[in-house]
């Protein structure tokens, strides 16, 4: 009912995804600045419009579709995880077989992106589906072991194969984000070189930020209506009581399995996605740090809400780079001149061999952290932060601040 | 589907007598497909179109004819409001027949009363718990009754009763004899006659058993035309239609109830919302916003314990907003009380800042944002509750009525709003004061038949000239609008001749939220007293945040601090009053009041004899024998 919020007349309505005509509209609103980004006509955030942050968006975007993934099996159905990253490797080496073309070495079918990115997920859910009902037989902490063991049983497997992998700290090759109807020479959509568009100019970037736009939305639109139907449904009343649920009639290993299968796909879509954008990878690259980052995803972000997920996978990836940029301002603070904000900075950083400060700006050659394991140890203080003080992540935050103004002018 | 009018055959009935049912089918002619009731099911409000409701009611009808029934016979109807109370209600007046409505609260033995004084053929009881006070109560205590239909079978399963009948039953039987009988409903409706009885409403009874009062087809006719469809009603002075929203929640035997609810569906299209149950009546509101919403003031006092607890709970930022905001609202409320109901520029000013502010969130929290019209009657109310609602922007009148006369009395019509009154006589109607006992009189096409099966009781409501004695007494303000003192045999004498209104003091006291109950006692004596009974929850909030432990409602009524707190709402309402109506004494009443203990009645309104029998020792102890 437009004018009634609150009234529901068909379960359909209630369930609605923007169930209000406001939400509704600032969703739209939402998408198309999303869609405008690349052309770099939003006042105050041209510069997303550069080729850098272009490249970090689209990782944003590879990240948040194997963060969806976990989001389902951890946020909706309670299953820990920290094999996350084994499963994105599977689909990397899946897309690199089936779409990669022969190296030295190293296999290769040369096959079109519509078969290596739908087999990357389905022969990462395969292997989730066969490896689940052995996991799913703990729970917990003990679920957290058994997955942790599949990493590096993963890295190790990945290390030795160097026919499909490229081998240790070599690596391979992997397809491009070009779309073939066949083996053709001249792909029909590229997605790697700059061009037009429907008669705008576009450089490669944006053209494969768009891209992944696209897959990130269906990946949304995937995980937010698993979690309005019966499956989804099991999902969280195994999340929130096993036994319970079971007692109520849901079957528990089959929707734990289910849940695992699902979660890997997506996890698999994202190291197919991750291969083609970088272009190389090495073997060492789906350890248990890549698992730790998606983990902090959705800790930071908000466990078991879509939104959060989303705003961690950004947080996560986009931390780095703010981290470095304000390293470099605080370096050339330091530098330039004297006073309290000089002092606090050179507290902080350490620009030459004697100076102490926690984070270097020239590694190996002064002390403190460098960049890398500087966010390493943020990504820790935050995720005890967060677990501490604010369960619900930055999505609690934002249901905080909203439930302010949707109760106006009460409490509660 | 097969269209409801190919059934029953076209019959022509445009000569027929307009009665409440017929106005149903013809808006299932017109609107087929709009929505008439939605009604809370599993967490969706599933609605009932126009045609769905008319082809019910029509099934209903023929199941009534297949039990026996015909025209003068009664069914009672023992239910929570649901679509199917009004469903039957409607059937038994096409038929001829007529309904009366128990309180589900009645307890079994005002049920053996009720139902045999009304000498019910069918009895409808809503569940279990209703058809075991039928049951329990004796196979021959109900000499009448043919059949008893249920309406929710659970637990009723191993019962076996040769009358009881499931809803399901009862409308296959209802299928079963219109394919029969086609056109017998229809034919029945043609026949309707003015004087045809549809409902016995029975007086709450506050001294002696109650009575069930006649209303006719004429009555109701009159109700419609003089309290539904009267002129400036609304705020935006539209009559009710198809677009208006009614939340249907006190009880639909009540003569309030069936005009605001049934008889304004039939005869205006709006749209019936059931709401779950009377405790969840807040939460029903604010998702049905109702554009009208008729309150007794009980429900009404309640909003307003809600509003100012919650505004004074909030946090520090809010709190400062708020404050302000009650300020604007406070004056608001004064002009426009001042002004008829009508806004100065000033009060409009105010208004413009304070809406946005704050009075539209607030309003639509609790319900009442898209409200056109709110009215309150049923019981006296405090002006300082209208007053409040008033000042943000709550079209909020009182109007007066009674089951005798259909409710035809008087209404505050908008813009000559006068608080404190009840309002000026509807156009044209017979309404005077007796010039000895200042006792207000009626005579219209309004006025009841007469009580059922009790003509002594029926000759002592009326004059001799033919007028309806209302039994409440009342005063002329300003020489148009009529201000109800009180009920007569409530009128307090005390022992030294002053006349004194106990209601009055105790809505002043009911304005503060901590008291639910008070009354006012002194008939004879030399002095006012009152026993008052807490608000128990509110009570109980502020006696958590004051850190003061209790286990009962009697444990908490006793605390020497809760006694302060009520001693501090008693002085300042002394203040408003001269020096003989003041309370001297007060004594907290030690339980909750309750209608199946015998303190209220099903409306719940005090029986002030009962209640003084049960606590005379309290009363005793404050006049210290």
């Amino acid at each position: 009912m437009r004018t009634r919020p609150r009234l529901y007349v068909s379960y359909s309505s209630e369930m609605a995804l923007l169930p209000t005509w406001t939400q509704k509209i600032s969703a739209l609103i939402f998408f198309a600045l999303l869609v405008v980004i690349p052309f770099g006509v939003i006042p105050g955030f041209g510069f997303l419009a550069d080729n850098d942050w272009m490249k970090i968006l689209s990782r944003v975007a590879i990240f948040a579709i194997g963060a969806l993934g976990l989001h389902i099996l951890s946020g909706l159905a309670g299953q820990v995880s920290l094999g996350h990253a084994f499963f994105v490797g599977i689909g990397a080496y899946t897309a690199a077989i089936l779409g990669g073309e022969v190296g030295k070495g190293t296999w290769g079918l040369g096959l079109p992106i519509w078969i290596w990115l739908p087999a990357a997920a389905i022969v990462a859910a395969a292997i989730g589906a066969v490896i689940a009902p052995v996991a799913v037989r703990v729970r917990g902490i003990y679920l957290a072991i058994v997955t942790l063991g599949l990493v590096f049983i993963g890295e190790w497997m990945f290390r030795s194969l160097p026919f499909i992998t490229g081998g240790s700290q070599a690596g391979r090759k992997f397809p491009g984000l070009e779309f073939r109807l066949w083996q053709e020479e001249v792909p029909l959509i590229d997605f790697t070189s700059d061009g037009s568009w429907f008669g705008v100019e576009m450089t490669s970037e944006a053209k494969t930020y768009l891209l992944l736009l696209v897959f990130v939305i269906i990946g949304v639109v995937i995980a937010k209506n698993i979690q309005r139907t019966r499956i989804g449904r099991a999902f969280m009343s195994i999340r929130d009581r096993d036994i319970a649920a079971e007692v109520m009639g849901v079957a528990d290993t089959k929707h734990k399995v289910m849940a695992f299968a699902l979660s890997s796909a997506l996890a698999g879509v994202t190291g197919a996605l991750m291969g083609a954008f970088v272009g190389r990878l090495i073997p060492e690259g789906f350890s248990l740090f890549l698992s730790i980052q998606f983990v902090a995803a959705l800790l930071i972000g908000g466990i078991g809400t879509v939104s959060g997920t989303l705003l961690g996978a950004t947080f996560v990836i986009v931390l780095p780079r703010l981290v470095q940029d304000f390293t470099g301002l605080l370096a050339s603070t330091a530098e330039s001149g004297t006073g309290v904000l000089a002092a606090i900075a050179a507290f902080f950083v350490s620009t030459a061999e004697n100076d102490p400060g926690i984070v270097s700006t020239l590694p190996g050659t002064s002390p403190g952290l460098n960049i890398a394991q500087f966010n390493l140890l943020l990504y820790g203080l935050l995720l005890i932060g967060f677990l501490i003080f604010e369960p619900l992540g930055l999505y609690g935050i934002w249901i905080r601040i909203r439930n302010y103004w949707k109760s106006w002018p009460f409490t509660y | 589907m097969t269209m409801t009018r190919e059934r029953v055959g076209e019959a022509d009935l445009s000569d027929a007598y307009r009665t409440v049912s017929l106005m149903v089918r013809d808006r299932s002619h017109s609107t087929p497909d709009a929505v008439a009731m939605r009604d809370k099911d599993f967490g969706i409000w599933q609605e009932r179109t126009w045609s769905e409701l008319w082809d019910e009611i029509v099934l209903v009808a023929h199941g009534l004819l297949a039990l026996g029934m015909q025209r003068g016979d009664v069914i009672s109807i023992h239910s929570e409001d649901r679509p199917e109370w009004v469903i039957v209600d409607l059937a038994a007046v096409a038929i001829r027949a007529m309904s009366t409505g128990l309180y589900p609260t009645n307890p079994m033995a005002e049920v053996v009363y009720l139902v045999n004084d009304s000498a019910a053929k069918v009895h409808l009881a809503e569940d279990q718990e209703q058809v075991d006070k039928v049951i329990e109560a004796g196979p021959d205590a109900f000499p009448n009754i043919e059949t008893i239909i249920y309406l929710e079978p659970r637990g009723l399963r191993s019962y076996d009763d040769d009358r009881l009948m499931f809803w399901e039953e009862f409308m296959e039987l209802g299928r079963a004899h219109r394919a029969e009988h086609p056109g017998r409903v229809a034919a029945t409706m043609a026949e309707a006659r003015v004087d045809d009885i549809v409902t016995l409403v029975y007086t709450s009874g506050t001294t002696g058993p109650p009575k069930g009062a006649m209303l006719t087809n004429e009555n109701a006719t009159f109700a419609i035309e003089n309290i539904i469809l009267a002129k400036d009603r609304t705020a935006d002075g539209k009559m009710p239609g198809p677009h208006d929203m009614v939340l249907t929640y006190l009880p639909l035997g009540h003569v309030a109830e069936r005009i605001m609810s049934t008889w304004t569906m039939c005869s205006s299209g709006v749209i019936l919302n059931f709401a779950e149950s009377i405790e969840t009546v807040q939460v029903n509101l604010q998702e049905i916003q109702p554009t009208l919403f008729f309150a007794v003031p009980r429900i009404w006092e309640k909003i307003h314990a809600t509003i100012l607890i919650k505004l004074t709970d909030a946090t520090f930022v809010k709190r400062l907003i708020n404050g302000f905001g009650y300020k604007l609202a406070a004056y608001i409320g004064r002009s426009r009380v001042k002004n008829d109901g009508n806004y100065t520029v000033g009060a409009r000013l105010a208004y413009w800042v304070g809406n946005p502010l704050m009075f539209r969130a607030l309003k639509e929290r609790v319900g009442l944002r898209r409200c056109r019209w709110a009215g309150t009657s049923a019981a006296p109310i405090a002006p300082e509750v209208i007053e409040f609602f008033m000042g943000f922007g709550v079209p909020m009148v009182e109007l007066y009525g009674m089951t005798e006369n259909a409710a035809v009395a008087t209404l505050n019509f908008h813009g000559r709003n006068k608080v404190g009154t009840v309002g000026e006589p509807y156009p044209g109607i017979g309404l005077r004061l007796d010039e000895t006992t200042g006792e207000i009189q009626t005579k219209h096409p309004g006025n009841f038949l007469g009580y059922w099966n009790k003509p002594e009781a029926t000759a002592d409501t009326f004059t001799d000239d033919g007028w309806l004695m209302t039994g409440d007494v009342g005063v002329w303000v300003d020489g148009t609008h009529l201000k109800i003192i009180d009920r007569i045999k409530h009128i307090i004498i005390t022992s030294g001749g002053k006349n004194i209104s106990p209601s009055e003091i105790e809505n002043s006291l009911k304005t503060s939220p901590f008291i639910k109950e008070a009354m006012v006692i002194g008939d004879g004596r030399k002095f006012l007293t009152a026993l008052i009974a807490i608000e128990y929850d509110v009570v109980g909030n502020w006696a958590l945040s004051k850190r003061i432990p209790y286990t009962t409602y009697r444990d908490l009524s006793e605390k020497p601090e809760v006694i302060e707190l009520v001693q501090g709402i008693v002085s300042e309402t002394n203040e408003k009053f001269a020096r003989v109506e003041q309370l001297k004494k007060f004594r907290m009443i030690p339980k909750e009041l309750d209608h199946e203990d015998g303190e209220l009645t099903a409306t719940q309104k005090i029986k002030r004899k009962t209640m003084e029998d049960m606590f005379s020792d309290l009363i005793a102890e404050m006049y210290g024998s």
